[in-house]
């Protein structure tokens, strides 16, 4: 088994530290690594990122995160992601990483991601250059963690983004600002390359489950939605029946 | 004169909220009651609520505005999901 601890849009800056640490100091008792759903920051400025670290770095347990549209804000968002390397945070974007935890292999691959829509309501790429530019962007984040996810050789895989890959996990949310909180682009990137779980953010107003078309489960663990400093996910509970992903 | 609380107003609070540097808020609900203005949601610490307050107060001072956001918890879940 492996237990999974999972929230996002912890949105730190000065203010917030020390508020999630008497949390994270227990979280070797409850999970054995810690995803981060992107939205660390506020302004996603390099002094953010140091609070970020100070609150959520030197844990017991291994920190997998990406990056969230707050960690862009101040177009630092290359100097917000050394910060946190630099204090042992891996930080995913179009990428993956495998943690060996306890004899099983669990795989994360990660992108921030970004909008378009869902179903009949999505952007579609026509029109002027400002349109196409924006699905664009949501389609190269869906084939970049589509490469990312099938990379991967682990025993468990985890999708992890900051916007949404499907609609159920925005229930809450006015329909008029779906197609900013997500893509189905995402959620077929998922179902093409298939995962144990998918993990999303940016939602705050949203619904912590749903599930895509191909049966994957998607939490949304935005701090606001899980209204706890973290959520835990317990995968391949069954330990007789390990299979392989993408052997 | 008496601002006038309607699509605009709520329109220019929605984007204070977010782009106003010292408040950064997407999760911030707005609502019209009456003649008067509800923020609802949550945020990460007792000061940023003040902030959002003080602000939008400071900026529209003839709106009345009632001041519903909560702060998030941050407790160690008492469970955990199995997933299948
Ligand atoms: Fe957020
Ligand atoms: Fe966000």
């Amino acid at each position: 088994m492996i237990r999974v601890a999972a929230v996002g849009d912890v949105h730190v800056d000065h203010d917030v530290v020390g508020r999630y640490r008497p949390a994270l100091e227990q979280l070797p008792e409850v999970a054995d690594a810690l995803l981060i759903a992107g939205d660390l920051t506020r302004h996603g400025t390099v002094e953010e990122a140091r609070s970020f670290v100070t609150e959520f770095g030197g844990l017991a347990v291994p920190v997998v995160t990406v990056l969230g549209n707050h960690d862009h804000q101040s177009d630092q968002q290359d100097a917000v992601s050394t910060v946190l390397t630099d204090a042992g945070i891996t930080v995913l974007e179009g990428t993956s990483a495998v943690l060996e935890l306890g004899g099983r292999r669990l795989g994360v691959a990660g992108v921030k991601g970004f909008g378009g829509g869902f179903g009949g309501t999505c952007a579609s790429n026509f029109g002027e250059r400002e349109m196409k530019d924006f699905v664009r962007v949501g389609e190269d984040a869906a084939n970049r963690l589509e490469a990312a996810l099938t990379g991967v050789e682990c025993d468990a895989l985890v999708a992890l983004t900051h916007y949404a890959p499907v609609p159920e996990t925005l229930a809450g949310e006015p329909p008029e600002i779906h197609a900013f909180l997500g893509s189905y682009q995402l959620g077929r990137a998922i179902d093409a390359a298939g995962a144990t779980l998918a993990l999303h953010g940016h939602a705050h107003h949203g619904t912590e489950r749903g599930r895509t078309p191909g049966g994957v489960p998607v939490r949304n663990v935005a701090h606001p939605v899980i209204k706890q400093a973290y959520n835990v996910y317990q995968l391949l509970s069954d330990e007789a029946e390990v299979t392989l992903v993408h052997a | 004169m008496t601002r006038q609380v309607d699509d605009y107003l709520e329109a220019e609070i929605q984007r204070l909220l977010t782009e106003d540097d010292r408040v950064a808020e997407q999760g911030i609900t707005v609502q019209r009651r009456e003649q008067s203005v509800v923020l609802g949601g949550e945020v990460e610490s007792p000061e940023r609520r003040a902030e959002i307050c003080r602000r939008i107060t400071e900026r529209f001072p003839d709106v009345e505005i009632t001041c519903d956001i909560g702060i998030t918890r941050t407790s160690v879940p008492v469970d955990a999901e199995e997933i299948s």
